[in-house]
């Protein structure tokens, strides 16, 4: 009786959909919905669920408990990545996304598109502005997520965050928590400075107050990618050198052979990070400082940790408003950066430089997660035609490291130069006066 | 030696525009950005290529290859779209 009831072994299966096929084009289907019927219509055009689901459930009311008292007033530990509950003093840490969501596996494996749930895209009409209603006393507080992840209400003191992955864009992946401290900070802009006062503009010196650095979180994508690269071109190899004339006539030649060159690498790599918010992206060094930001980049990335807003808490933030589409040609345009770095060691001998002509790059798999980056930035604005300039000094969060741009007194920094070009001309009449 | 004469004179305008550019981007660093080719994680298999000799150049002045970029990653060049040919 008991053996009647064995299920038959599953037979091998070879035909249409089984792994051995090509697999179809990823969104694409051998399915018209438009001739279905409705329930299965709907079930064919229900969005896909996402890749990697990063919200995290158990904070969705927005509010933040301690694992162990219940009190909502968590802050981070400065210095940590741990949080530290203010009411009973507990201390624990949020898991780091590398591990929970496998970030830094598989990269060589990857294909089509993988993008982390806090990566989708910006809703149209999701509004940045967001109400809660306090579980502490029911009152209705605001928090505005384009600067802002959390908020205390004013009337019982709960502290509330946004922890709901809202499709606004605010709310990121992960976050990689402040490790350099405000003291820290200051101290390094102040040393960074000094070291460029002399023909820094006057204004900028008296109104120098490092103390008023800010905290602020910046939004990026932190991208894995798998992808091939071709490059072709010329390059040229000198066979002879030699001088012909006499005297002040005297000319060098030179011969080389010319070869026609193509390369291929095949590499991936690991944790890309791009700014996702549009205005921080356009480094025209024109019209902004916003390359000192871009400077201080990488950080330790793998070291971020799951999404939660308590971190948050007495520091800005800014909201992410580029999509994955939109970031693409931005990644390719690095990713053929880095293939034209890899193919350098490989030309070599060709000592009279290469000439790359064409370039072709094939993605093959791409993996977005969206993060909140620590950077404390300090900003002096410069009047000038067109709204003027806006110079940032950035300490990067975590590693520390410092970039500026200090305004410069224009004409300082002519009178230096003009009055060394001055001495060293009149050295070169010395010389000529003698020589003659 | 009139020649070098000319050099010499030159030499006060190169001194004050190189001074003063050095110092400017000293102070701006408006040529600092994320060095992405350096500083990134990149697991690369070995590179494959082919050369060919195609011609030879004779008594040229020049002492780099005209257009030479070898070095200038982030200059881009023709993008060529699709899949490389058989073998690529």
């Amino acid at each position: 009786m008991p053996n009647a009831n064995t299920p038959p072994p599953v037979p091998s299966y070879t035909g249409p959909g089984s792994p051995q096929d090509v697999p179809p084009l990823p969104g694409s289907s051998p399915l018209d919905p438009a001739t279905l019927p409705k329930p299965i219509r709907d079930e064919l055009q229900a969005p896909d669920p996402v890749a990697i689901d990063t919200s995290s459930a158990e904070l969705k009311d927005g509010v933040n408990r301690c694992p162990k008292c219940g009190a909502t007033d968590v802050r981070q530990k400065p210095g940590t990545d741990e949080l530290v509950c203010l009411y009973c003093r507990h201390q624990w840490t949020a898991a780091r996304v590398e591990e929970e969501f496998g970030l830094g596996v598989g990269i060589d494996q990857l294909e089509g598109t993988v993008i982390a749930s806090g990566a989708r895209d910006i809703a149209a009409d999701a509004a940045s502005m967001m109400t809660f209603k306090c579980t502490g006393c029911g009152a209705e507080v605001t928090v505005n997520t384009q600067n802002a992840m959390t908020a205390r209400c004013h009337w019982c003191r709960h502290v509330l965050g946004v922890n709901e992955q809202i499709a606004n864009g605010a709310v990121p992946d992960a976050v990689l928590p402040f490790h350099i401290k405000k003291d820290d900070a200051v101290a390094r802009i102040r040393q960074f400075v000094d070291k460029r006062r002399l023909f820094a503009l006057k204004a900028f010196k008296d109104e120098f107050t490092p103390e008023n650095v800010v905290g602020v979180y910046l939004p990026y994508m932190i991208v894995d990618g798998n992808v091939s690269a071709d490059v072709a071109g010329q390059g040229e190899i000198e066979t002879r050198r030699y001088k012909q004339g006499s005297g002040d006539n005297e000319k060098t030649y030179y011969d080389a052979d010319v070869y026609q060159l193509d390369r291929h690498v095949d590499f991936t790599v690991d944790d890309l990070p791009l700014e996702s918010s549009a205005e921080r992206g356009n480094l025209d060094t024109r019209s902004n400082t916003n390359n000192i930001i871009n400077t201080i980049l990488p950080f330790d990335t793998k070291n971020a940790v799951k999404w939660n807003a308590s971190y948050l808490a007495s520091f800005t933030s800014e909201k992410r408003d580029l999509n994955v589409e939109k970031l693409r040609p931005h990644l390719e345009d690095e990713l053929l950066s880095i293939a034209r770095a890899q193919v350098e060691a490989s030309v070599g001998q060709y000592d009279r430089g290469v000439r790359w002509e064409a370039e072709r790059l094939a993605v093959h798999g791409t993996r977005w997660v969206s993060m909140y980056l620590p950077v404390w930035l300090y900003s002096y604005h410069q009047p000038g035609p067109n709204g003027g300039m806006l110079h940032y000094i950035a300490v990067n969060g975590r590693t520390g490291e410092t970039m500026g741009s200090v305004p410069v007194q224009q004409w300082k920094l002519l009178l230096a130069a003009i009055t060394v070009g001055g001495f060293l001309e009149f050295f070169a009449l010395m010389i000529l006066g003698h020589a003659s | 030696m009139s020649d070098h004469g000319m050099w010499l004179l030159l030499a006060g305008p190169a001194g004050a525009t190189g001074l003063y550019w050095g110092l400017y981007r000293y102070y701006r660093n408006t040529d600092k950005s994320h060095a992405f080719e350096r500083e990134t994680a990149v697991v690369a298999k070995p590179v494959t290529g082919s050369d060919q000799k195609i011609d030879e150049v004779k008594g040229t002045r020049e002492s780099r290859i005209e257009g030479d970029n070898v070095r200038e990653y982030r200059r881009r060049v023709q993008r060529i779209e699709g899949e490389p040919p058989e073998g690529g």
